[in-house]
């Protein structure tokens, strides 16, 4: 016990140290929490304070009124203010409201409200009701399912075939797979974007979001076959005598050993289809029935302007990504293994 | 006779070898078969294509009447201001961001694998969560902190010290350079996944090494700077290029979405622009081009020059 709180003064300087790097990295994330729990009539209200807050309310005659803080003869009170208004306001008071309406000379203004902590959920309840969020997600989540079947089958077999197979030309194969990585999206983007709209008419489909996938990703084939490579080639060569083809001794030899990096990529593809918003404006359109949430969240939030609102937005999209890496951090969290030198622990 | 039969024996093994590569070959073409089909499908016509379409007036609103004009647009590209503008914009901002973003995921993946990092766990989800934050929400989110009566920024951090508000830092849409430095400070929240590469390479060290160096009496900052980046340049090298792919719009390791018209480099921007407004295929393909080349030759000088200093573990059986 003494040593282990040895050990934590010892390394405390270190740990605060990261803590405070850590809450200025993120201070813009929880300024957009606060926002987004924020009631509307704070927005504008300079007086506010940080916090999620509302002016207390206070019951009269069986409306709801709000609670100030007002200069009287007698010092500042605490009142309700019922009719507000720019010479003279109708008060009452709180804790005798028997005694009637009470007429106070001033202008409402200059008043300054007495804040309670308040979480705004109707921030939440108001994001349900104006976009179909459950049909946006659900649409997402079929976007990300063919997606990942379609690129990690690929580029599972063919970081396969770059990894274990001398192929024609040696080298030069997997140069110009790197360099396909470099190329600017522009340069293929502007006849590809014309094959896809005037020649196959695939506007308003999810083709163009999809078809590409199923043809590999560079990356992803780029950090698979670097895995790949990484492990010892004997389990394999016992296979094979054993007289396992190809693909069998893929599936049976080297994806047990390979779950942490398929795990890192078809997340690292989960959080591109979950952002992704390029493709699904251009192709799909804003009243597509097949909008992602993605799109229709950046949508929203570029023709609303009031900003809890924007980001009780954010708050919703981050969730899902924010829970998935939560569960995933075990894998995702070792890092990723680029160099592909053989491995012989 | 002996050495005849040697002679025979080594011309048999000779084609059993080469009858055993040939047959691995075509697995492997098989297997790498569905990248080539796409490479030539998504790349190599998609580039040949738009190469033809830079000779040409071709317009989206009436593809029919499509006309070689020669070098026309290259002649036009090289009195655009607006173009020429856009691409120093560009690598201006290139040359500022990606050697801060590599500085500074070295520097995190470093804190992230130290022995006394408390709840690593938490902490390196923590520093990656920002990366998986769309774009434009998180545009969004860096306007609203620094705006100078509602943000962060003045309440709680410039006011208490007494300096004054920042009014010029951009609210929505606002003025050139303060918004560039928002965009440079943002742009430290896309390295999510270069940290990883980093601490996927620092855990690719034996800890003999450190040892043996500790034993030596190198100091912690010794061994960092002697032991530690040596061997992690592989990561740095491949992070390097990836940002730089993701200032010139080419892949990203972890696409964040965005909008057209504001795309990631001011040049992207344009070519949008030139693109989705006026409409011009034929001239946005020779600005394309033009920039594929320029990336293309800053790429080639990054691997011509990387064998001086990347340790390459692969290159050495």
């Amino acid at each position: 016990m003494q040593t282990s709180l040895k050990r934590f003064i010892k390394v405390l300087p270190f740990n605060v140290f990261v803590w405070i790097l850590l809450t200025l990295y993120l201070a813009p994330v929880l300024f957009m929490i606060v926002m987004a729990l924020m009631p509307t009539s704070q927005l504008g209200d300079k007086k506010a304070p940080l916090y999620p807050a509302r002016i207390t309310p206070y019951k009269y005659d069986g409306q709801e009124y709000q609670l100030y803080n007002v200069p009287m003869e007698d010092g500042v009170q605490t009142m309700a203010l019922i009719k507000p208004g720019r010479t003279s306001s109708l008060l009452v008071d709180p804790r005798h409201p028997e005694n009637g309406l009470v007429e106070w000379r001033g202008d409402w203004r200059t008043l300054t409200g007495i804040y309670e902590f308040h979480i705004a959920w109707e921030n939440f309840a108001h994001l349900f009701d104006s976009m179909p969020v459950s049909k946006m997600v659900g649409n997402t989540f079929m976007l990300a399912f063919i997606g990942e079947l379609g690129v990690l089958c690929s580029s599972i077999v063919v970081a396969y075939g770059f990894a274990r197979f001398s192929l024609p030309g040696g080298n030069l194969l997997f140069y110009i797979l790197i360099a396909t990585i470099l190329i600017p999206e522009k340069v293929t983007f502007i006849p590809t974007f014309y094959m896809y709209i005037k020649v196959l008419q695939w506007r308003g489909t999810i083709l163009p979001l999809l078809v590409h996938l199923f043809f590999g990703n560079a990356v992803y084939i780029f950090l698979l076959r670097q895995n790949f490579k990484s492990f010892p080639i004997d389990l394999e060569e016992a296979a094979m005598l054993d007289g396992a083809g190809p693909l069998r001794r893929l599936i049976s030899v080297i994806l047990p050993q390979a779950w942490p990096v398929v795990i890192t990529v078809s997340l690292l593809h989960f959080f591109y289809t979950w952002n992704e918003t390029r493709l699904a404006s251009l192709y799909l359109g804003s009243s597509s029935t097949w909008i992602p949430a993605s799109f229709a969240v950046q949508n929203y939030q570029s023709l609303i302007r009031i900003d809890n609102l924007i980001e009780a937005s954010t708050l919703i999209m981050l969730a899902v990504p924010v829970l998935i890496l939560f569960f995933a951090q075990r894998y995702f969290m070792q890092g990723i293994i680029i160099t592909g030198a053989e491995n012989n622990r | 006779m002996q050495t005849t039969t040697v002679i025979k024996n080594r011309i048999s093994t000779k084609s059993n070898v080469s009858v055993e590569t040939r047959f691995k070959r075509q697995v492997g073409l098989i297997l790498i078969s569905p990248w080539l089909i796409g490479l030539l499908l998504f790349k190599i016509v998609p580039i040949l294509a738009s190469f033809v379409f830079s000779f040409t007036d071709f317009h989206l609103l009436n593809p029919e009447q499509i006309q070689f004009t020669g070098l026309q647009n290259y002649r036009i590209l090289m009195r655009d201001t607006q173009a020429e503008t856009a691409l120093w914009q560009t690598i201006k901002l290139a040359l500022v961001i990606i050697p801060l973003q590599t500085f500074a995921s070295v520097f995190a993946a470093a804190l992230l694998s130290s022995q006394q990092l408390l709840a690593k766990n938490t902490m390196r989800l923590l520093f990656f969560l920002p990366s998986i934050i769309p774009a434009f929400s998180a545009a969004l989110m860096w306007q609203g902190f620094v705006n100078p009566s509602t943000g962060w920024l003045n309440r709680l951090i410039l006011s208490p010290l007494g300096l004054e508000a920042l009014n010029h830092f951009s609210s929505r849409g606002g003025g050139g350079g303060s918004s560039q430095t928002l965009f440079i400070i943002s742009s430290l929240w896309t390295i999510g996944p270069s940290i990883l590469i980093m601490m996927g390479a620092m855990q690719g060290i034996s800890n003999e090494i450190y040892e043996a160096a500790h034993i030596d009496g190198a100091g912690r900052l010794t061994r960092f700077f002697k032991i530690t980046i040596p061997l992690i340049t592989p990561a740095i090298f491949f992070s390097l290029v990836l940002n730089l792919t993701a200032v010139f719009g080419g892949a990203i390791l972890l696409d964040r979405g965005s909008r057209w018209r504001n795309d990631f480099s001011s040049y992207d921007g344009y070519v949008n622009f030139v693109l989705f407004e006026m409409f011009k295929l034929g001239y946005a393909s020779s600005l394309a081009w033009v920039f594929f080349v320029i990336v293309m030759i800053i790429v080639l000088v990054m691997f011509a020059t990387s064998k001086r200093w990347v340790y390459f573990p692969d290159r050495e059986n």
